[in-house]
């Protein structure tokens, strides 16, 4: 499971890296929220994973929701020039962090 | 529920997110290098201003230096021309002068006129005075005057009655010259051989010369009006 999880980002990183596609500038920000947004479905998903709660469609819909929600609200907010996108890095943190303390947790129980 | 379909999603938006972080790290980085690129155009844009700024003002000190010189030579300018006016006022005798000179003190003849004898031959005349002035004038005059009244060009020297007029002022005996000038020289004319003042000592007038190393002369106190005259170069000499 490690090793997949591991390997699988090896691969994207690498594939990210070789392919010559850069994101336009203006769309770099929205980038960074849906990529907070990505992490925090993953965590999300390790420790649902490890809790053995975890469900396939909340997971998938999970990550491609809160992706496109993420970069839409922060595209409201540059919208309405309020930085809300502020709000989702919160949010995206603190569960980022909940869910790596979880996760240690269990790690901790397990080994 | 650890299926096999979890590790694959789990696989699959891992490769996502791995894909979505280095191209978010690529775009950042580049976004960085931009940045840095555009701090070099903004330091580069910034030295061209500075140094645009610092020729025009280059130029400033330079425009500056001409008017600075300019001014001085206005003030040079002025200077001379304030020294001229003092000259024209000195010449014009608008200003007191005092300097080296004589005094020549004339009076009637105390002889007692005999019957017979115009008695105007005793006294002291506006002629005599005239042609004592002209012969001081000849002899490198500076400043005249005569019982305080300053002889400008415009001075007339005027028998009228039993008085002289001198700057519409009358005056009378004894006659007091001041004279500014080269005492020796002034003196010499008018004690030269067959000279006015000996004719006047012929006829018994007072005379009395001296020499003074300091003579007061006092300004024309009277007005100075042209009623008919305007100057010709003025404008020339305006500028």
């Amino acid at each position: 499971m490690w090793l997949l999880v591991v390997f699988c980002l090896l691969v994207g990183l690498i594939i990210g890296f070789s392919v010559p596609v850069l994101l336009p500038v203006i769309y770099a920000k929205y980038m960074s929220i849906a990529v907070l947004a990505a992490l925090d479905s993953v965590f999300g998903g390790i420790r649902a994973y490890m809790e053995d709660g975890f469900d396939n469609t909340i997971f998938l819909s999970g990550f491609i929701v809160n992706m496109v929600l993420a970069a839409g609200l922060a595209y409201l907010g540059d919208q309405l020039g309020v930085e809300l996108y502020l709000a989702a890095v919160v949010v995206f943190g603190v569960r980022i962090f909940q869910n790596l303390g979880i996760i240690r947790r269990y790690l901790l129980k397990k080994y | 529920m650890r299926s096999k379909g979890a590790q694959i999603s789990i696989a699959l938006v891992c490769l996502i997110l791995g894909i979505m972080l280095a191209v978010q790290f690529r775009t950042t980085a580049s976004i960085q290098a931009s940045q840095s690129d555009g701090r070099v155009t903004e330091l580069t844009q910034q030295l061209q201003a500075v140094t645009s700024e610092r020729d025009a003002l280059a130029e400033e000190v330079i425009s500056l230096r001409s008017k600075l010189s300019n001014f001085r030579q206005t003030d040079q300018a002025l200077a001379d021309l304030q020294e001229e006016v003092v000259q024209a006022n000195m010449a014009a005798g608008l200003m007191a002068i005092e300097g080296p000179g004589i005094i020549l003190t004339l009076n009637d003849s105390p002889l007692y006129f005999q019957v017979g004898e115009n008695a105007n031959a005793y006294i002291i005349h506006d002629r005599d005075l005239i042609f004592i002035v002209n012969e001081l004038k000849a002899s490198g005059a500076e400043a005249i005057s005569i019982n305080g009244k300053r002889i400008t060009a415009m001075s007339e020297i005027r028998c009228a009655g039993t008085t002289i007029l001198v700057n519409r002022d009358r005056i009378a005996p004894p006659f007091e010259i001041k004279v500014v000038g080269n005492p020796d020289m002034l003196e010499s004319g008018l004690l030269m051989a067959g000279g006015y003042l000996e004719q006047l000592k012929v006829l018994g007038m007072q005379i009395q010369l001296q020499k003074s190393e300091k003579v007061e002369i006092p300004a024309y106190t009277g007005g100075i009006k042209f009623e008919y005259g305007a100057p010709v170069e003025f404008k020339e000499k305006a500028e």
